[in-house]
């Protein structure tokens, strides 16, 4: 039942993923290259969610040597590595649009110096 | 060249049209002869939070769209130093806090006892609602673990500031967090510190607009992550 579920899920998924990014590509909001790339990384996904004997063929053709959990520890180093890039990339383009709308924020209030005035603080002080 | 002294009072505001006006009506004009300037800064509000505080008279920078009160904060410290100030502190603009206890603040830094005087509620269940209590005693427990010293009320919004202490922290935070992420400075920057107690006034709007007690769980969050990506 559960690998069942998960294939279904797995194909749902493709689907939503794959027709956005065709949506994407038709809007020109999405490049060839980035379809391309999302079309084959889910039917890869699919392909291996419909039949994980392959996993076994893959390792068998590198020799052997892996065991399927060497690739799954692999797999997961790596979407971890994609993550961890994607949340310094959003957090920079983040404190950009901070600088950008400080600056417009800045410049709409025309903050400007107090005149200078003999009163009671030096700025020796 | 001698120039007058200035307090700036620095009040991030979202959509505090209800409130930000009487909030500014009931702040002094000057605290023992140094003039008061109130800074708004509207972090992109879509009620008239903007011309609420201009029609009290305050001075009004404006996000043009919401970034949270981290950036609020850092905007309206830029502002501050922009204006010259040499106290600067900050307050909320939901009148939770009282605008008595401003002098005692101010004068903490004017009479140079330190650089930060950190406003400190009476931490209780009787006197704070239960969820801001437990989320307010677990932000304390994380910031005691992250920078490895503890104050009486780091979640406090109701701060003053010299100038330096402003001009020396860097502040990169963008959400409540900042207020963690001011003390950790303080400690690192070894800024001179006070704890003045205040009085936290809790009404019925203050605690609508509260911060539900998930948001106290992403605060920590973030904080964590923020110290995992700017370490310094």
């Amino acid at each position: 039942m559960i690998v069942i579920l998960t294939k279904t899920f797995a194909i749902l998924l493709a689907l939503i993923v794959i027709s956005k990014s065709y949506t994407d590509l038709r809007l020109r909001r999405e490049s060839l290259l980035m379809f391309l790339f999302w079309t084959t990384t889910w039917l890869g996904i699919v392909l291996v969610a419909l039949a994980p004997s392959i996993v076994d063929r893959i390792i068998a053709i590198g020799g052997g040597q892996a065991g399927i959990g060497t690739v799954f520890g692999i797999t997961f180093m790596f979407m971890f590595f994609v993550v961890y890039r994607i949340y310094v990339k959003l957090d920079r383009t983040e404190q950009k649009m901070v600088r950008l709308v400080q600056e417009l924020a800045m410049e709409d209030a025309k903050i400007e110096k107090p005149p200078v005035k003999r009163s009671s603080v030096s700025d020796d002080a | 060249m001698e120039r007058t002294r200035t307090v700036v009072v620095v009040l991030p505001a979202y959509n505090e049209g209800r409130m930000v006006r009487d909030v500014i009506a009931h702040l002094p004009d000057s605290i023992d002869g140094i003039p008061l300037i109130p800074i708004v800064v509207d972090d992109g509000s879509s009620d008239q939070t903007s011309r609420g505080a201009r029609d009290a008279g305050a001075l009004v920078v404006r996000h043009r769209t919401n970034l949270g009160v981290g950036v609020a904060t850092r905007t309206g410290f830029r502002a501050a130093c922009e204006l010259d100030a040499d106290v600067i502190v900050t307050m909320d603009a939901d009148g939770q806090h009282d605008p008595n206890d401003l002098p005692t603040l101010v004068r903490a830094i004017t009479n140079g006892d330190c650089d930060v005087a950190l406003g400190t509620r009476p931490i209780s269940f009787r006197t704070m609602p239960w969820s801001r209590y437990i989320a307010n005693t677990l932000s304390y427990a994380v910031v005691a673990m992250l920078y490895g010293r503890r104050v009486d009320d780091s979640q406090s919004g109701f701060k003053a500031f010299t100038r330096h202490a402003v001009e020396t922290m860097e502040l990169s935070a963008n959400g409540y967090e900042i207020c963690s992420e001011m003390v950790g400075e303080m400690f690192s920057k070894k800024l001179r510190y006070r704890s003045v107690p205040i009085r936290a006034i809790y009404t019925e709007y203050s605690q609508r607009k509260a911060q539900p007690f998930l948001n106290g769980v992403n605060i920590i969050l973030r904080l964590l992550a923020g110290r995992l990506i700017h370490v310094r």
